[in-house]
């Protein structure tokens, strides 16, 4: 730990980190914190809890109980997938609300309707 | 516990130590070159021989130790907590940092050199080996890797360590995360508490939450506003709160669940588990608030 605080950069590593690295760490965290959810949770209870009730969280808590006693390599690889996919959304999302933007009125390319 | 080669368990459990080695390892190579930079020349080499000689066998004396130390009850709970602990002290900024080490007393013999390197590195090497036994989950193999890879680190990898987490520094919070969760994964295989948590599987979630929130509110403090600060004593004082309530009900035998309570008593005791934070929350917001204003007035005195 000395070491690595020898190094200003590492030192104040939560304020010198890439957006990038923050978003990857932060997503092996949430899964960190769901695959714990998992072990929480007795698969059995949804068993007597009745099928009406587990197809209402087939989306929810069943993807979650997937992630049980899941291993560190098993995290940082669905930590990376969701950072990915949260990344792409951040980029993707602004430019396909921009397409639903309706043009100015005076735009050369407004189509008269 | 003898984990199967290449398996999941096995390759995640190595990881892990890799990345536990990289932000813990490397501080007795520092010592080493601090105690050294202080004699005379031709004392040097043989210092940082002897030097590296000792910490290594401090080290796998240790590591040995923390076999054995581990399979007493209670103190898999005491090495989890302790790696919490490491891992908030990981994470803290510090300035600093570099001028404190830069600092360290002066060894004027070859004697109190060595003795100094070895001494330090018991202190420091406490935290590499803890963090170790808890991440190989007993496995006497990935304990003999982990001091494998530590070595060299020691030895000549420094240079490499610090290169690496100049450049990335989400490293450095990687090295938190994984710290935190081995800190968890060690409190929940506790002994003493293995029956208790057969009984409370959702308390597992909590203690999750609560090991992260405390190992990492270095990170998220960074990221929160003034007024948002008190979040990072609000949050786990909020965890710690509701764990009592299910610790004291298991222990005095009391109804905490509203949709079995049957007395009066035992309603009172679920409104108290509820609601019964409120309060105290808001005088602790109320104290912060005081506290900021005087600061404030004084700073503009």
């Amino acid at each position: 730990m000395l070491l690595i605080h020898r190094s200003p950069r590492a030192a104040n590593a939560v304020r010198t980190v890439s957006p990038g690295g923050e978003l990857f760490v932060a997503s092996v965290v949430i899964c960190m914190i769901l695959a714990s959810f998992g072990d929480a949770v007795d698969p059995a209870l949804f068993g007597e809890a009745g099928l009406e009730f587990a197809l209402f969280d087939l989306g929810g808590e069943f993807s979650v109980l997937a992630m049980r006693h899941w291993h560190l390599l098993q995290l940082l690889l669905a930590g990376g997938i969701l950072a990915a996919g949260i990344a792409v959304l951040r980029v993707g999302a602004p430019a396909a609300f921009k397409v639903l933007r309706p043009a100015p009125c005076r735009a050369i390319d407004k189509v008269p309707i | 516990m003898e984990l199967e080669f290449f398996s999941a368990a096995f390759l995640s459990a190595l990881f892990a130590i890799v990345l536990i080695d990289l932000v813990l390892a490397g501080d007795n190579a520092l010592i080493i070159g601090l105690v050294a930079r202080n004699l005379p020349k031709g004392q040097q080499r043989k210092v940082i021989f002897w030097g590296t000689f000792g910490a290594i066998a401090v080290r796998a004396a240790m590591a040995i130790l923390v076999v054995y130390i581990l399979n007493v009850p209670g103190f898999m709970l005491a090495g989890g907590i302790a790696l919490v602990w490491i891992a908030r002290k990981l994470l803290t900024p510090d300035p600093d940092a570099a001028a404190q080490h830069a600092a360290q007393a002066p060894a004027v013999s070859f004697a109190a050199a060595l003795r100094t390197i070895v001494v330090a590195d018991a202190i420091m090497g406490v935290d590499n080996v803890l963090a170790i036994g808890g991440a190989a989950s007993g496995s006497i193999v990935l304990i003999v890797l982990g001091l494998a890879i530590s070595v060299p680190i020691i030895v000549w990898g420094s240079h490499l360590v610090i290169t690496l987490v100049d450049r990335y520094p989400s490293v450095i919070l990687l090295g938190g995360a994984v710290l935190a969760w081995t800190g968890y994964s060690m409190v929940v295989r506790e002994p003493l508490l293995a029956p208790w948590f057969e009984g409370h599987a959702a308390t597992r979630l909590v203690i999750a939450i609560l090991v992260f929130s405390i190992s990492l509110a270095p990170w998220y403090s960074a990221r929160l506003s003034a007024r948002m600060k008190p979040l990072i004593v609000l949050l786990p004082a909020l965890l710690i709160w509701m764990l009592a309530f299910d610790v004291a009900a298991s222990h005095w035998k009391l109804q905490v669940d509203y949709l079995l309570a049957a007395e009066s008593g035992e309603y009172l005791l679920e409104g108290l588990r509820w609601l019964g934070w409120l309060p105290l929350a808001a005088a602790f917001l109320w104290l912060h608030e005081q506290i900021m204003a005087r600061s404030r007035r004084s700073a503009r005195a």
